[in-house]
């Protein structure tokens, strides 16, 4: 073992560049799963603290499990259970604050862009809080228009007690007096303004409503206390839940989706790793045949030579994982650096340092160690198998076609033969495994494909600019290696597959939610509220705004959008209030399956709905089933008319009911979004002044024009698709590092062949040539492969997209495609800069003594 | 009693119309202490020969013994095993590891053999000082001369204490003097340390130091010549005698 390490150490020594490059893949691959999984759970913790400060220090505290409001009579059930020593019912909700809305300056960044609004019965909630003042007074019973609020939140303001403060209401800006101030707020989570549960009720329009209550027990036995709160759900039913406040909000969905498409980055960096590890083994068992033989002749054994070449592939994994867990934590501890600000300033939280996961460390350890000596295996049982002889003579041995098409080849074929048939069954899972099997059936026919492609562009190259014979040498020196060929262009496929396949998801994407953002977003005027689609934190308006606004001349037709949260076949979802008659007029949801004009009247009359696909496939539903939603007036049975969505709801498992439904089932007529069309012909300008006057009042409203708010939106697309053009890019740095290797190693053991061809007068531009033309043919492999692979998995991701509910129609990606062909051929040239060099300064008398 | 035998050695490549005949029937038989040389022109098998008889190769037809043990009735392992520790090997391109220095390329067999670190140091530095390069122990091979790392080639070739030598062209890529060195250091490691040396070379003033000389010729054995002791015509004998075979 001495002797494997000892050789192992001194042969990466000895090849600085190359092993620094093989080990990159290995950094890179672990830097994404050892950052990744520990920023990740660092703000998810964040998240969760945030949740249970907000919970506050009660023994429990009681919620509909959809979050929403319910009937404040529900406390008298809660006092009635034996062991409840204390009780308050309370109202509270995020209120998101429009941009500038309390310091009105467009050019400093706002320091508070969110309030919770807590409603509280002063008399019940002193009994289970302690509230320290500093300064004034609490909340007393027959207050109105009164505020309780911290000291931070009074610094950031610059009021004091007495002054107002004023706060967008569903009925307009409401005006309240500071009637006392506590001490600045040290939990993470919003500023909170405190005012009476009944001034809550209106400003939020929720008359009677509650939707927490806060209990203390009697004892700190923990089975009396599980006995308690048994009883509590017993009295309550099972639409209620006792703990802290739900952590199934879009954000934590969205950091959980996140972290899995980390990892799957990350996994997919791993395997180009451990491709670029197998090829350079490859490389290097070729390269040290000599040596390998040499030592056998001395006597060493098989398994001796396959633990000199593992041990190399364990140093690389052992000091590339530890490079790569090093940079992973600085990583994720950078990121949390930059996002703290923008995180506290816009949902008031902060990510503390994040803790080092002994686990993950081993996990990741294990991880890159594994890819590594996994990938070296192969090399190294090759390298076990040559014989002391084989060493001593040079291989000259012609390549056979039969060889190459064997198993590997037909085998290849097979599996790229099934995938095309998945391909027209159109069974989503068949398709998935399809593009499995397209992509390794191309690798294993590789091979065997490499000699009559490598023909075909050395023809090409030699018309466009190696005129001279050298085309020639260079397709002559990959056909004489087509498994290293191959192998090389196995890294260049897998880049620019990914490549091809997000250009094609995208082009897709952007073309059937663009077709949906325009059918949804294609009214003349739309009222936004500051956090789209987050529609629980925003306060919207009473229907009085709406009213206002259908009274204006010029309006032709105004239609709101209400919200209410529920559970559908226990997935959480957003019921969202349509007016069915004029819903259409505005905008338009896009329907996949059932009628359009039967679904919308079919609203209007009983407790129908339509669900959007996500909603569809997450809760196995279709049209005609029945369905129940959980509301704050109990179960209640609905019927699936069709299944279509809009744009704004696109990710979120969203059903669409009637505005009278919404308001019966769920006491909700808070209007949180509008939209309004004018009568053709009207002069704009009025009409858009007298809609601007009726919206003054409510500022948590942004008014924008249809149109302009769909070029926004359209932006955020290609903004989110250069993003992740650069994530590509990323993973198309190793299969450089692999062409690079190949290269080298090419020019290292043909050393003196150039000396010959330097002596019979190639210049050493045509030895550069011939360098260049085998790295670009050697991408042009990877490319063409790549781009058909990428094809048909952007294909697949297309199909599995639509599956899951998103309305998609598939996009051939032809600006992606000449993308891939472009970054195939920069590939190439980049590759060759350093091998080429080597080669052209050769010198010739030096190659040809070489040995 | 010889340490090497070898009866009716024949090796044929390929098969039917494409069959080379590399060696044809060859026998010979070596004494612990002799130094053979076996001469001939190109392709005419003695590389060939050399392999056979330190066991890289099968023979297509006869035997090999070393120290009594038949070379065909060992498996690989045991083969690799011989090698280690009953034949040393001298090849034409040095073959050192380019990574280890001249005491860890010379202690490489015993290492193999799973000999303890200082152990096999000590006995590397043993050889090499007996070679003369006890004061380049520390040196890689880039920084040896051609001479050097042949010299360091013969240490590893003995630090396991083999009964036999094999050097396939040990002289083919050094200058006359570092030839004359390597060729009286063969003699030495025959002559005063014991060991059967077979020497596969073309330059009759290197056979020239063996004790016997056979000459091959299309892959048999054309003649053989015993040489006497430090008589300075011998290297025209041969080369009269290799002018005389037809080379």
């Amino acid at each position: 073992m001495n002797l494997q390490l000892t050789l192992a150490a001194r042969y990466l020594s000895g090849r600085k560049l190359r092993s620094v490059l093989t080990t990159l893949a290995i950094v890179f691959g672990a830097v994404v799963i050892f950052g990744m999984n520990t920023m990740l759970p660092a703000f998810t913790g964040a998240f969760q603290a945030n949740a249970l400060a907000a919970s506050g220090q009660v023994d429990a505290s009681i919620t509909l499990r959809t979050s929403d409001i319910f009937d404040s009579r529900i406390v008298d059930r809660v006092a009635a259970i034996d062991g409840v020593r204390a009780f308050s019912g309370l109202l509270n909700r995020a209120i998101n604050l429009p941009p500038d809305y309390l310091d009105a300056d467009p050019g400093t960044p706002d320091a508070i862009s969110a309030v919770t609004l807590v409603g509280v019965d002063p008399a019940q909630a002193t009994t289970v809080h302690a509230y320290v003042l500093r300064a004034g007074r609490f909340l007393g019973e027959n207050d109105s228009a009164a505020a309780v609020i911290s000291q931070s939140l009074a610094d950031v303001l610059d009021v004091e007690v007495g002054d107002p403060i004023r706060l967008p209401t569903a009925s307009g800006e409401a005006e309240l007096t500071v009637v006392g101030i506590q001490p600045t707020r040290l939990v993470p989570g919003n500023e909170e303004v405190l005012v009476t549960l009944r001034q809550a009720q209106v400003m939020l329009g929720m008359p009677g409503k509650i939707n927490t209550i806060e209990v203390n027990f009697d004892s700190l036995d923990e089975d009396r206390r599980n006995q308690i709160e048994e009883s509590l759900l017993a009295a309550l039913g099972d639409t209620y839940q006792v703990g802290a406040l739900a952590s199934n909000s879009e954000l934590l969905t969205n950091l959980r989706l996140a972290r899995q498409i980390f990892n799957l980055l990350a996994v997919m960096a791993l395997v180009m790793g451990g491709f670029i590890i197998f090829n350079t083994f490859r490389t290097i068992v070729a390269e040290r045949r000599r040596d390998i033989g040499m030592l056998r002749a001395l006597g060493a054994t098989r398994w001796t030579i396959v633990g000199v070449i593992l041990s190399e592939g364990l140093l690389q994994g052992i000091v590339g994982t530890a490079i790569g867990i090093a940079l992973g934590y600085a990583l994720a501890v950078g990121m949390i650096s930059v996002l703290n600000p923008v995180m506290h300033q816009y949902i008031n939280m902060r990510i503390d340092t994040p803790a080092i996961s002994p686990l993950l460390v081993v996990l990741t350890g294990l991880i890159g160690v594994g890819v590594t000596l996994f990938a070296g295996l192969l090399p190294a049982i090759s390298a076990g198998r040559v014989t002391p002889l084989e060493a001593l003579r040079p291989s000259v041995g012609r390549v056979s076609l039969r060889r190459l098409a064997g198993l590997g080849f037909w085998g290849g074929l097979a599996m790229i033969v099934l995938a095309v048939l998945a391909l027209l069954t159109h069974n989503m899972s068949l398709i998935g495994l399809g593009g499995v099997l397209f992509v390794a059936g191309l690798i294993l026919a590789a091979p065997a494909l490499v000699n009559p492609i490598a023909n075909l562009f050395g023809a090409l190259a030699a018309k466009v600019f190696a005129r001279d014979g050298t085309a020639a040498l260079a397709q002559g020196n990959i056909s004489r290696q087509p498994s290293r060929a191959a192998i090389t262009a196995s890294t260049t496929l897998i880049a620019l597959a990914i490549l091809v396949m997000a250009a094609g998801l995208f082009s897709s994407v952007e073309l059937g939610f663009g077709r949906v953002l325009r059918r949804s977003l294609g009214s003349d005027y739309i009222l936004l509220p500051p956090a789209v689609a987050v529609w629980g934190a925003d306060v919207g308006a009473d229907p009085a705004l709406a009213e206002e606004l259908r009274g204006i001349q010029g309006v032709e037709v105004v239609s709101t959008l209400r919200f209410a949260p529920t559970l559908i076949n226990g997935v959480a979802t957003s019921a969202m209030g349509i007016e069915p008659a004029n819903y259409s007029q505005v905008s338009s949801l896009a329907f996949t399956r059932g009628d359009e004009e039967e679904a919308y009247a079919a609203l209007s009359e009983g407790r129908n709905l339509i669900v959007n696909g996500v909603l569809a496939t997450a809760a196995q539903i279709t049209v005609g089933d029945e369905v129940e939603l959980i509301t704050p007036t109990g179960r209640h049975a609905y019927q699936v008319v069709a299944i279509a969505g809009d744009y704004l709801n696109a990710k979120i498992a969203t059903a669409y009911i009637s505005h009278a439904n919404i308001a019966g089932d769920f006491g909700r007529n808070e209007d949180v979004l509008i939209q309004a069309n004018l009568t053709s012909g009207v002069d704009r300008s009025v009409v858009e002044a007298a809609i601007r006057d009726a919206v003054r009042p409510y500022p948590q409203f942004r008014m924008v024009a249809g149109q302009e708010f769909i070029e926004e939106n359209l932006q955020v697309f290609k903004t989110a698709f250069v993003g992740v053009y650069g994530m590509v890019i990323f993973l198309a740095v190793p299969s450089l590092i692999a062409m690079v290797n190949t290269l080298a190693i090419g020019v290292i053991e043909r050393t003196r062949e150039i000396g010959v061809l330097r002596a019979v007068g190639a210049t050493r531009r045509q030895v550069r040539t011939i360098v260049v033309t085998e790295a670009l043919i050697l991408s042009a492999i990877g490319t063409a492969f790549g781009l058909l692979s990428g094809i048909y998995l952007g294909y697949m991701a297309v199909g599995a997209m639509v599956a899951a509910g998103f309305p998609m129609e598939y996009a051939f990606p032809a600006a992606g495609s000449l993308i891939a062909i472009a970054a195939g051929i920069l590939f190439g040239v980049l590759a060759a800069i350093i091998p080429a060099r080597q080669a052209a300064r050769l010198e010739i008398v030096q190659a040809l003594r070489y040995e | 009693m010889a340490i090497i035998q070898a009866h009716q050695l024949s090796k044929v490549y390929g098969a039917g119309d494409t069959a080379v005949t590399a060696l044809d029937r060859v026998s010979l038989s070596v004494d612990p202490g002799e130094f053979v040389a076996v001469m001939g022109p190109s392709g005419c098998g003695k590389s060939t020969l050399l392999h056979l008889l330190g066991g890289l190769d099968r023979p297509t037809e006869g035997t090999v013994s070393i120290d009594g043990h038949k070379l065909t009735d060992l498996s690989d392992a045991q083969l690799t095993e011989l090698r280690r520790r009953r034949i040393g090997f001298v090849f034409q391109f040095f073959n050192l590891i380019p990574v280890l220095n001249a005491v860890e390329n010379a202690a490489l067999p015993v290492t193999l053999d799973g000999v303890r670190p200082a152990e096999a140091r000590a006995k590397a530095v043993i050889w090499l000082t007996k070679v003369g390069l006890g004061d380049r122990r520390s040196h890689r091979p880039d920084q040896l001369s051609a001479g050097q790392q042949q010299r360091v080639a013969i240490a590893r070739a003995l630090v396991a204490e083999p009964a036999l030598v094999l050097a396939d062209e040990p002289t083919g890529n050094l200058d006359t003097r570092a030839s004359d060195e390597i060729a009286a250091l063969l003699r030495q490691v025959a002559n005063e340390w014991g060991r059967a040396v077979i020497m596969v070379t073309h330059d009759p003033r290197i056979a020239a130091y063996a004790d016997r000389i056979i000459f091959l010729k299309d892959g048999a054995i054309a003649d053989e010549t015993v040489l006497e002791p430090k008589n300075a015509q011998n290297a025209a004998m041969v080369a009269g005698k290799m002018q005389a075979i037809g080379t």
